[in-house]
């Protein structure tokens, strides 16, 4: 699995956005998931999640100027303003609330590997590939958290249709993650 | 149990792993309960549990664009309208601020205040350029032109029509450094000090030259500067305004017995007699008269009616202090501080002479910077109170405060005043050194608006200021201490 594009690349699209914050954009699309991905598995909820996604993207486009291009990919420069946004909203919601533990605590080494985050972004961007019924019931069902009725009831579907598109989603989300990749999960079937 | 479909079994787990946000991935447990078919796919639930809202992506998206564009338009104005502008730390901005409108027509576009009264950080508007200035923070090192000593930056300010700029600055309170003159690189340009001591140079463009041409000119206008014919000394050249052998200050003592006062700085001081101007018909009556002790020139003239006596005070820088102070002794002086190492560190004594001049006769220690910038002879002034000389000299004159030696009672012992060239020193009354209003006479590059400065300043007049037939133009006030200057430029050089 090779998702970020090679180097020289990726420098291109940063230089790019050096100049014009217009060209920001390509960055932006190819680094949203990853991004994501790190910052949902260190807060508690999606509102966090999407508030401080939200502010790394922003600081990143208007400190564009002090990444400096020594071989350090782009996403670590990401995740290091994704590490401090973190942990400046737990200190705060520490400082307003009293109560800690309303966020995990920053710790960037917390649970997630870069692998994981990778696959995770990937796994984000093949939903998008998926056809569209399914990918309908798989963005309502956990990027919304509805119910299986309240998605049949959308859909004017079956509740046992909307499991089915559910099944077939994943499985093929599953199928597509497998491909090239370890097959860690499926080798522990044994 | 009944048999579920696949379908039904995973969902059964994504209902579960919805359900518990914080749950570990539930492998071994899951494993029991369902489908073992199903257990690749765990961690695919697992991981789309964060899956994002595809609406924040979108909206994320057109938010960043919208401030994209706004950073492009700033960074195309920060490329394309790059100024310079000059930042003033100023010892009393407020003040400056003031001055600038008065002087140079300035609007303020707003000012922040420190809740200490000090002015944080304003901006003015001159003509179309702007200006930012705040007061000095010297504990951040942010310190002005007073504090410094001077500042060597000079701001070039072009305007409209220079002659009149430069009469409201001078009216304003600014000094004439240097006179408005045509330039070889064709503008019309003066240099003038501000009461806050930055430079500006006034300037107005008359011709458009190319570089060749400039060149040209300034290295014909070096040769004959290099030539030094005497021919040339008519030209208003910036430091020609000093005639010949003086420097900015010269004590002109009015003194009675002024031809027989020659005879005793002679003998006394080893002074050489340079002129002497005898009124015509009292062949023992002088009108004009110059003797050069050292490096320093001495004019005098007897005094008459309308000129009362008006010895002055005087520092004399010897070698030999003990020697001197004893032929002046002998050439008739009253000693009145024999000559001792004094607690400033010089040794030296005091006379008075013949004329009631009086003379501290010193030898300064090497090293000691009391005297530093005093010359042979250098004008000492002991007014009841220092302080406000000191304040009259910096407003009339553009003097510069550069000793000064005070006690925790408020009383200076001594004080040095810079102007021009030269260095005037003063102490506060004491003892034998009482009051003592003098006459001297200044050179200055522009002696009309130094002359209606020292008026602004709280002088009175006392000749106004007219082109006098020994070369000067030149005028006389009083000071509020009593003290009579001659406020001169030097024209031309008169053969007499």
């Amino acid at each position: 699995m090779k998702v970020r594009k090679n180097e020289a690349n990726e420098r291109l699209l940063v230089e790019a956005a050096r100049r014009d914050p217009a060209r920001f954009a390509d960055l932006y699309e190819e680094h949203f998931e990853r991004v994501y991905a790190f910052v949902a598995c260190r807060v508690q909820d999606r509102p966090a999640a999407e508030d401080v996604t939200s502010d790394v993207f922003h600081q990143a486009l208007a400190n564009l100027k002090n990444y400096e291009w020594r071989g350090v990919p782009f996403a670590a420069w990401l995740y290091r303003i994704a590490a401090n946004a973190i942990a400046d909203r737990w200190q705060r919601l520490a400082r307003e609330s009293g109560n800690p533990s309303q966020d995990d605590p920053p710790d960037e080494h917390k649970g997630v590997n870069p692998e994981q985050i990778e696959r995770r972004a990937q796994l984000f961007r093949l939903v998008r590939t998926l056809p569209s019924e399914q990918r309908r019931v798989i963005e309502l069902r956990f990027a919304e958290g509805k119910s299986i009725r309240e998605i049949a009831s959308e859909l004017k579907r079956t509740a046992g249709a909307i499991k089915q598109l559910q099944f077939r989603g994943i499985q093929t989300l599953r199928a597509q993650l497998g491909k090239g990749t370890r097959k860690k999960l499926g080798g522990s079937n044994g | 149990m009944a048999k579920q479909t696949p379908s039904e079994q995973l969902d059964k787990l994504v209902e579960r792993l919805l359900g518990r946000r914080d749950a570990p991935l539930p492998r071994s447990e899951a494993a029991r309960p369902f489908d073992t078919r199903l257990v690749p796919v765990l961690e695919v639930i697992n991981d789309l549990r964060d899956l994002p809202r595809p609406d924040f992506k979108v909206r994320l998206k057109a938010d960043l664009e919208r401030r994209a564009s706004m950073a492009s338009t700033a960074k195309a104005v920060s490329e394309f309208r790059t100024t310079a502008t000059p930042y003033l730390s100023i010892k009393g901005a407020a003040a400056a601020i003031e001055f600038y409108k008065k002087a140079f027509g300035a609007t303020e576009a707003f000012r922040l205040m420190q809740p200490d009264g000090r002015v944080g950080h304003a901006e003015i508007d001159i003509g179309g350029a702007k200006i930012m200035l705040a007061d000095e923070f010297p504990e951040i090192g942010f310190r002005s032109p007073e504090s410094l000593g001077g500042s060597p930056i000079v701001i070039h300010l072009d305007v409209e029509d220079v002659d009149a700029v430069a009469r409201r600055a001078v009216a304003a309170g600014a000094t004439v450094v240097r006179p408005v003159a045509d330039q070889f690189y064709g503008d019309r340009s003066g240099q003038f000090r501000d009461p806050f001591g930055y430079t500006w140079v006034l300037s107005t463009r008359k011709e458009e030259l190319s570089p060749e041409e400039m060149q040209r000119r300034n290295d014909e206008a070096s040769r004959q500067q290099s030539s030094g014919s005497s021919q040339e000394k008519e030209s208003p050249v910036a430091a020609k305004f000093i005639r010949e052998g003086f420097h900015s200050i010269t004590p002109y003592l009015i003194i009675p017995e002024a031809s027989r006062w020659i005879d005793f700085v002679k003998h006394a001081f080893g002074a050489e007699e340079r002129f002497r101007v005898k009124r015509p018909g009292a062949e023992n009556i002088i009108m004009h008269a110059e003797v050069k002790i050292g490096d320093s020139m001495i004019e005098l003239a007897d005094a008459n009616a309308q000129f009362p006596p008006t010895p002055a005070a005087m520092v004399l820088h010897v070698d030999d202090p003990d020697a001197v102070f004893d032929r002046a002794v002998a050439a008739g002086a009253t000693p009145f501080q024999p000559v001792a190492d004094q607690d400033y560190g010089a040794r030296g004594g005091s006379v008075r002479d013949i004329s009631g001049n009086s003379w501290h006769i010193s030898k300064p220690t090497p090293g000691n910077t009391i005297f530093e910038g005093f010359r042979s002879v250098t004008p000492y002034l002991n007014p009841l109170r220092v302080e406000p000389v000191i304040e009259f000299l910096q407003k009339a004159f553009g003097g510069e405060e550069v000793y000064r030696a005070q006690s925790p009672d408020g009383v200076i012992h001594h004080a040095q005043v810079r102007i021009g060239d030269s260095i005037i020193g003063m102490g506060d009354a004491h003892g034998p050194y009482q009051p003592m209003p003098c006459t001297l006479h200044l050179y200055v590059p522009d002696a009309d608006s130094i002359y209606n400065q020292a008026l602004r300043a709280g002088a009175t007049s006392i000749q106004p200021v007219a082109d006098q037939p020994y070369g000067d133009r030149s005028g006389g006030v009083v000071d509020p201490f009593g003290n009579r200057w001659f406020i001169a430029t030097h024209i031309r050089d008169v053969q007499f």
